[in-house]
């Protein structure tokens, strides 16, 4: 396995084990730890496949089981997402692997991140959401815990099979949905109605970021999307399911702690999204300056954003205290010192 | 001439897979893209590549036999986008397999992209488990036979893999989810 992959495996175990320590009975726990490593195994599997060809239909298993666990959705709705991008991805690495004219290649291109876009569930392909839902069954998994793996892999494939035009027509595409996303995410999570929905577009803005950071071909890009994935990872993939676990009977607050939490999702200093914010601009910047211009104007938009998340999860207690003070702790060592993630991705 | 043939029974496949509800339909459809999904790995790949297509969706179309709603359903009231997109489908892939793809393998490039799309489309437009899990199948197995177009082979474990993909989505899920 490739060290960016293999790093992200390694926080996604992180991740799971936060979830199964908030899960608040042995029943939940159980529950999550099964659900928790059949996604952790089949996207290691995805990793581990020698071509994205492979992956593939791993993925649609991945995908049907995930559609098969609980909740109230259709089986045939929470199918779809992933049968979309499994067929995108397909068509894109057939389009690349045969013999044509170029536009067959920058097809493959556009269709690869499209269906990347599908499997994550961004814009615009944005999966049915159901508040009642647990995160392991929701589209959340796919957001938050399948996605960041999957896309490194994704990326890192179709990069191998593409001709160094169509590579740039993959950078382009990414660093525009990662644009799109960016500012529908960031806007979306400030003014959408509900507190899921803005917990949802949270991650979404945070793609944008990420994609962002995929499309930037210099080194610099790609350290940015690997720190972003970790803030999703064991920033905000924690908290949210901080928030979910008694969003009844959570009551919104503005202690300290909440402006602190607001300043990790927004991505601020000392945090560990403000070092991947700093290295995406700076990789922007040795590319196309507007580039970095363009982002740094939808960073500002993070903010009311999160101000609204921080406030939303009240005042955690017991268990979720402490969940949130080890959140903050590492967050605050990655963003402080980013190089063993960095050094461990291969960068 | 045999792939020729084998292109037109995927074809036809995938289309009935598209066209009906009912799982004597869906397990027809199967088992016709099955057999040409397996003609066209044999060519394109190897038999024990073939043969694991084959048990595969022998095994799906199987198991849709024996559960799903009842009968063929062929075409039941407002199938007409169904048909537009069975033939649209049809056409557009024959014409990018024939005239801007280029080099030998028409056939092969054909039933790659229809075996992709049209299941894949189907499980966008369905709300029927059965129809969605019949098209995951084939959609798997048309993703394994699309695998043998890259020049570095990746060997039989696509065709493994689509095999139990395609045979245990047939399997999913036992019982349909409660409520809207």
């Amino acid at each position: 396995m490739a060290p960016e992959p293999a790093t992200l495996v390694a926080l996604m175990v992180a991740g799971l084990a936060f979830a199964v320590g908030l899960a608040p009975t042995r029943q939940q726990q159980r529950r999550l730890v099964i659900r928790g490593t059949t996604g952790l195994a089949g996207a290691a599997m995805v990793a581990l496949a020698p071509t994205l060809i492979l992956a593939i239909p791993v993925l649609v298993g991945l995908g049907v089981l995930h559609a098969s666990v609980g909740g109230r959705s259709k089986f045939t709705v929470r199918l779809r997402p992933i049968a979309m991008a499994a067929g995108l991805l397909a068509l894109a690495l057939l389009f690349a692997g045969v013999a044509g004219p170029d536009v067959l290649q920058r097809f493959a291109a556009i269709g690869a991140v499209a269906g990347l876009a599908a499997a994550i569930g961004v814009v615009p392909y944005l999966h049915e959401l159901d508040p009642d839902v647990p995160a392991s069954a929701s589209p959340i998994a796919w957001l938050a815990f399948i996605g960041p793996l999957l896309a490194s892999v994704a990326v890192l494939r179709v990069e191998q099979v593409l001709t160094v035009d169509a590579d740039g027509v993959l950078g382009a595409t990414l660093i525009g949905l990662g644009l799109l996303n960016l500012v529908w995410g960031s806007i979306s999570a400030w003014r959408t109605e509900t507190d899921i929905e803005a917990w949802r577009y949270s991650f979404v803005a945070d793609w944008g970021l990420a994609l962002c950071g995929f499309g930037l071909a210099a080194g610099d890009g790609r350290s940015a999307a690997v720190l972003i994935l970790f803030t999703i990872l064991l920033g905000r993939l924690p908290l949210y399911l901080v928030w979910q676990q008694s969003v009844h009977e959570k009551v919104p607050t503005e202690r300290p702690i909440n402006l602190v939490v607001a300043g990790l999702l927004a991505g601020s200093a000392p945090f560990a999204g403000f070092a991947g914010r700093i290295l995406l601009l700076r990789g922007a910047t040795q590319i196309y300056w507007p580039l970095a211009m363009a982002i740094a104007i939808g960073l500002l938009l993070w903010l009311p954003g999160s101000l609204r998340l921080g406030r939303s999860i009240g005042l955690p207690r017991a268990r979720q205290a402490v969940l949130v003070a080890i959140v903050i702790a590492l967050n605050v060592t990655a963003g402080l010192y980013p190089l063993p993630i960095l050094s461990a991705a291969g960068y | 001439m045999i792939e020729g043939i084998a292109a037109v029974a995927a074809w036809l496949g995938v289309s009935t897979i598209v066209l009906t509800d009912g799982r004597l339909g869906l397990a027809s459809g199967m088992a016709l893209t099955t057999v040409a999904l397996t003609v066209i790995a044999w060519q394109s790949a190897g038999v024990f590549d073939a043969a694991a297509i084959l048990i595969g969706g022998v095994v799906a179309s199987g198991l849709r036999f024996r559960s799903g709603p009842g009968g063929w359903n062929l075409m039941p009231p407002g199938s007409t986008p169904r048909l537009v997109l069975r033939v649209g489908s049809g056409v557009l892939a024959l014409w990018v397999a024939a005239t801007v793809m280029q080099g030998s393998g028409t056939a092969f490039r054909f039933v790659a992209m229809i075996a992709i799309a049209l299941p894949a489309a189907r499980i966008l437009a369905t709300n029927e488990i059965a129809a969605a899990t019949t098209a995951t199948g084939a959609l798997v197995l048309g993703i394994a036979v699309a695998a043998a177009t890259h020049e570095a082979s990746p060997g039989p474990a696509p065709y493994l893999i689509a095999a139990l993909v395609a045979a245990g989505a047939a399997l999913w899920p036992r019982t349909a989810p409660r409520g809207a």
